[in-house]
């Protein structure tokens, strides 16, 4: 092994302690004062913004009522419109399933393609997730470029109040920076970042043989991710590789999709399908799917 | 290397020493960089914390609404009638832990 390797061995190893120390102390730190937490971060989201900047530490503090209110307003309203494709999914998902067969998929896609305009499919260029059908689960904000802060994700009131509550992981993404320095910092950039997924790359059939390939693949990779209960529906590109087998979930969402899906508070999990989105030409934008989208892809 | 945040124990606790040796490990900016964030995390909740501990439910609420505006000042009055020796209290803790993981890396 040479020096190189010897050190990228040592920062693996360090950082991973050094993250697993981090959340040891944040959970510890809310088990010990969370009624004092709870208390002043209501007060403050009552209060002026400026209040939040107790958000500019390196994790998420408490975040109620006003949070539940709005999301709970935005939820609705969009529930109603999506009644169709929840049946028309319904239809083809049994109750008990833990993933789709070939033909579940090839129904799926059929139906997430009619009713969003675009082509969206199980597998593209040969390549396929270990699923596309499992539990979701809530992921903290990601660094986009060095000396990104927390605060600085939100770009108003509202995503101070509804995002910057669930904190910023302590690790990159599997891909690292979005952006090598501020300045080089797009709103595509931006825009990854706050639609991100993580998914079990490392476990897509043929990973291991092609490394290489399927991580550039993957990286930045546009899905649909469906709430299939409901038919909230968000475009989103895969910007982190995750969450490990052991926890049982198959998927992971920024705050933001969370919140577009309906998994943004409670216990911050559901099931999803995910699929690929086939947008050679960048058309399909990212975010949430709020009304039916007909994109001509030519 | 740069240091993200100035917050209000920033000028009494010392993590140069920390710093010299991620500097001096053969790494990218990044990772260096990565590895800094990391450290400054640790810190923050580890004298949050102690300094929480160390206080009644009230002027926990005092500190943290101090603490969300950046009110330094406030912060250091509160502290300095509450809670005996906080400063040598808080240059302790960020000490042993700084220590703790110095011995991490080398």
């Amino acid at each position: 092994m040479n020096e190189d390797e010897l050190e990228n061995n040592k920062y693996r190893k360090v950082s991973t302690k050094w993250i697993e120390r981090h959340k040891k102390l944040q959970n510890r730190l809310f088990d010990k004062h969370r009624d004092a937490i709870d208390l002043v971060s209501k007060k403050l989201l009552a209060g002026s913004v400026s209040g939040l900047m107790l958000l500019t530490a390196p994790a998420p503090l408490a975040i109620s009522a006003p949070l539940d209110l709005i999301s709970i307003e935005q939820v609705t309203k969009q529930f109603a419109k999506n009644t169709s494709i929840v049946s028309q999914l319904g239809s083809i998902l049994s109750d008990n399933a833990t993933s789709l067969d070939f033909l579940q998929e090839q129904e799926a896609s059929k139906v997430l393609s009619n009713y969003y305009g675009f082509k969206v499919l199980s597998e593209l260029n040969g390549i396929r997730l270990n699923t596309t059908y499992g539990l979701i689960g809530g992921e903290q904000h990601l660094y986009r470029y060095p000396g990104d802060t927390l605060i600085s994700h939100a770009d108003n009131k509202t995503d101070t109040i509804m995002y910057i509550g669930s904190g910023i992981a302590p690790g990159l993404g599997a891909w690292g920076y979005f952006a090598p320095s501020k300045n080089q910092f797009t709103e595509e950039d931006e825009v990854r970042e706050k639609y991100y997924i993580a998914a079990q790359t490392f476990l897509a059939p043929g990973f291991n043989q092609n490394v290489v390939k399927y991580r550039d693949f993957f990286k930045f990779r546009k899905m649909l991710v469906v709430n299939p209960n409901t038919g909230q529906s968000v475009v989103a590109v895969i910007g982190d590789a995750g969450p490990a087998l052991w926890t049982g979930k198959n998927f992971g969402g920024s705050p933001e999709v969370m919140h577009f899906l309906g998994y943004g508070k409670g216990p911050r999990k559901g099931p999803v399908l995910c699929f690929f989105i086939d947008d050679p030409e960048n058309k399909v934008p990212l975010g949430p799917v709020k009304d039916i989208i007909k994109i001509q892809i030519t | 290397m740069k240091q993200n945040k100035k917050h209000f124990y920033s000028h009494i606790i010392e993590i140069e020493s920390l710093s010299i040796k991620i500097e001096s490990l053969n790494l990218s900016e990044e990772k260096k960089d990565h590895l800094i964030k990391l450290v400054e995390h640790n810190v923050h909740y580890e004298i949050i914390d102690s300094i929480l501990s160390e206080l009644k439910t009230e002027d926990k609420k005092t500190f943290l609404t101090h603490l969300a505006q950046d009110s330094h000042d406030k912060i250091w009055d509160l502290l300095k009638n509450k809670v005996d020796n906080v400063e040598n209290k808080i240059k302790e803790k960020a000490k042993s832990l700084i220590e703790e993981l110095e011995k991490d890396i080398t």
